[in-house]
């Protein structure tokens, strides 16, 4: 068959505009920021600090101004959306390990029908129905639980369609998502509102606040020079570790630190080469539990040139407390601080209340 | 005798009925009778345990049979809002798969033609990739950008396949056609591979439309779909006596009268576009669009105008019931059910059949 010429199509022309597209899509979504920015929440709490300035430069809410929760109530979750809950929800379902854990340290526990597989603190969460397991969301059972009120997870850690679809049903659903301390507490400050604890709300509020400043002022005071941290997420085939703009760098800041993270909101990889010219002088091994060693880190090819390695500075760390941005990031801020300095004098940490 | 009952009666001198095939309203009457008891058990079962009683009362409530009312508002939201949407698109997507899997396998005379081949499934996976990289929320009726662009994406596929397909001469030669269609779906994959690599912390939501699923089925996108997988089957149904015809060839059949060019772009672009909307709400679901017809076939022949709505009818019922079995599994993608309990029955019914028939 003989092509005829006067037929020929540019075909190129066609695919060109598609490759364009999708490096375009690729570079868009690299450079612009995550799309879901942190709110403001009805609690006092204010804009995030700067690196490194004690949290009470802001002050916390005052204790006394606890004003009573009236239903129906109205309030904006983290990504903007108005959310009515009309009634005081006594059928709470939490979509996120943190959320579960806010819910039982403001007294709402008892009033918890729903969790997810992921979720270990209190230990009474362990008798409460799952209806997440490994990530998917199972409608049906929150809707048989006859749930009120849904707290999830934002900036992708639950499916947007999952919540949409349970808002179209006419269940109230807060997305929370925090980018930075101040974030977590404005959290907190959110979900007590939501579920009618104000009160404890500002008191947990205040006391978490007290032992943040208690924490930035001690690393102040030991006025130790500020290393380049690399939190290592875990490093078998590529390297992860955080990404921008979310709250476990400012935790790392707070804790004495300068992060190391991959320079995208979205990307949780960040390739060697990349790290060897930050070249870290700490890196913290989050991968530890899972039998990661600071003697496997050294023999790593092309890692010896790293001020970290050469120094041997190379700790073990509880990843499990750093991830989850409840009411015990306070706990992971001491380990995280003491773990860059280990000199640091913490002032002793106030005991832990019961929890119903 | 019509032209095209002349090219049928060629067709069926040239093929042969099967001895004893039931007739075609008998089966279909008998197929909808077992979709109807399968419809049934899927909206009765699921993660949350509702009385079969009760369901077929809120079924028949919502129909408009005065029902007195036994079940708590829980029920019946589970039910009406959830199962039944997800059910009803589920034999709309089983349905149109199968028609459009018929029409390719006759139209590109290859029994191993599915919906997909032309380049719909890389030409989807690849839109819904790119929507998942930009970060827009819209919605549209119950569609996000993934939807859309997902459509969009298998509809500009099979149009950059035929564009590039058509050689010179009044005849496309089929095999340079599915040679494209394979070429043109070989570089959407390195497209949709470089989107996954870009995406991050996105990879699932793209890995999960890749799996197919259904989880997402509601009334609005329901009503998205189902005018479009409808209407475009009955338009392929209608065309049957003409894929009839291109089963002897195109030569033959351009002989015999049939506007071999032209049937084949409107066949083609109906195909695509139950395709294309079954892929955007449903993701990649494979199996059904290959197998359904060829099931069919093995019983009644392969008489376009026969295959057609018994396939569409049968592969209904196997998309209901692979998605409640992926359901019951604990919602594993409807993809893997499919393949993993369509692919071994498929084989043994081949191996104990003794009817033979030619494509």
């Amino acid at each position: 068959m003989i092509p005829s010429r006067a037929r020929r199509q540019p075909a190129g022309l066609i695919l060109l505009p598609a490759f364009v597209a999708i490096l375009l899509a690729g570079c868009g979504s690299a450079a612009t920021p995550a799309p879901t920015p942190v709110g403001p929440s009805p609690t006092a709490v204010m804009a995030p600090p700067a690196t490194g300035a004690p949290i009470s430069a802001t002050p916390a809410a005052s204790p006394s101004a606890a004003p009573a929760v009236t239903y129906p109530l109205t309030i904006r979750d983290n990504e903007g959306t108005a959310v009515t809950i009309t009634a005081r929800p006594t059928k709470i379902v939490s979509l996120t390990p943190a959320t579960t854990e806010i819910l039982f340290a403001v007294g709402a526990g008892p009033r918890v029908v729903g969790v997810t597989d992921a979720d270990d603190y209190p230990p009474a969460v362990k008798q409460i129905t799952q209806v997440v397991k490994l990530g998917a969301i199972d409608i049906e059972k929150i809707v048989g639980l006859g749930a009120d009120l849904v707290i999830a997870g934002g900036n992708g850690f639950n499916s947007p369609d999952s919540i949409a679809k349970l808002r179209s049903l006419g269940i109230p659903v807060i997305v929370v998502y925090a980018s930075d301390v101040a974030g977590i507490l404005a959290d907190i400050g959110l979900v007590a509102q939501a579920v009618g604890e104000a009160a404890a709300g500002q008191a947990l509020d205040a006391s978490l606040h007290a032992q943040v400043d208690a924490v930035v002022a001690a690393v102040a005071a030991a006025g130790a020079p500020r290393p380049r941290v690399f939190y290592e997420l875990d490093a078998t085939k590529e390297i992860y570790t955080f990404a921008d703009g979310i709250e476990q760098d400012d935790l790392i800041r707070m804790a004495g630190g300068d992060p190391i993270t991959t320079g995208s909101p979205t990307v949780f990889s960040i390739p060697l080469e990349k790290l060897l010219v930050a070249d870290p002088q700490l890196i913290l091994l989050g991968d530890a539990a899972y039998g990661t060693t600071p003697a496997q880190v050294k023999v790593r090819p092309g890692w010896a040139v790293m001020t970290a390695v050469k120094t041997g500075a190379i700790r073990p760390i509880d990843d499990t407390l750093v991830s989850r941005p409840g009411p015990r990031f306070v706990e992971a801020l001491r380990a995280l601080a003491i773990a860059i300095n280990p000199t640091l004098v913490l002032p002793s940490a106030p005991p832990a209340t019961a929890v119903p | 005798m019509s032209i095209a009952g002349r090219s049928l009666a060629l067709a069926r001198a040239h093929v042969g009925r099967p001895a004893r095939a039931p007739g075609t309203a008998a089966l279909a009457l008998a197929g909808v009778g077992v979709l109807a008891v399968v419809v049934v058990l899927a909206v009765a079962t699921g993660s949350v345990a509702v009385a079969p009683a009760d369901t077929l009362g809120i079924l028949l409530r919502a129909i408009g049979v005065p029902v007195a009312r036994t079940w708590s508002p829980a029920a019946e939201t589970i039910v009406l809002e959830l199962r039944l949407p997800r059910v009803l698109t589920a034999i709309m997507v089983g349905g149109g798969l199968a028609v459009a899997g018929a029409a390719f396998q006759g139209l590109l005379r290859n029994p191993l033609a599915d919906p997909y081949v032309l380049g719909t499934a890389s030409g989807a996976a690849l839109g819904a990739a790119i929507a998942v990289l930009i970060p827009i929320r819209a919605a549209f009726l119950d569609l996000g950008l993934l939807h859309v662009l997902s459509f969009a994406g298998a509809l500009a596929a099979v149009a950059v396949v035929y564009r590039l397909g058509r050689g010179g001469g009044p005849f496309a030669p089929l095999t340079g056609l599915l040679l494209t269609g394979y070429a043109v779906s070989s570089l959407l994959a390195a497209g949709l591979a470089m989107t996954m690599f870009l995406a991050g912390s996105n990879l699932r939501q793209i890995f999960a439309f890749l799996l197919g699923g259904l989880e997402g089925s509601s009334w609005l996108r329901l009503a998205f779909a189902a005018p479009l997988i409808a209407g475009g089957s009955i338009a392929i149904a209608a065309r049957a006596r003409v894929l009839n015809g291109l089963l002897l060839g195109e030569e033959a059949a351009a002989h015999l009268g049939v506007e071999v060019r032209r049937e084949r772009a409107i066949l083609m672009a109906l195909a695509s576009l139950v395709t294309a909307a079954s892929v955007a709400v449903a993701g990649l679901v494979g199996f059904i669009g290959l197998v359904a017809p060829h099931l069919v076939r093995l019983v009644v022949g392969p008489d376009a105008r026969r295959v057609l709505p018994l396939a569409a009818i049968l592969g209904a019922i196997l998309l209901v019931l692979a998605d409640l079995g992926a359901r019951l599994l604990g919602e594993i993608p409807v993809g893997v059910v499919t393949a993993v309990v369509g692919a071994p029955f498929f084989l043994a019914l081949l191996r104990g059949t003794r009817s033979a028939y030619e494509l």
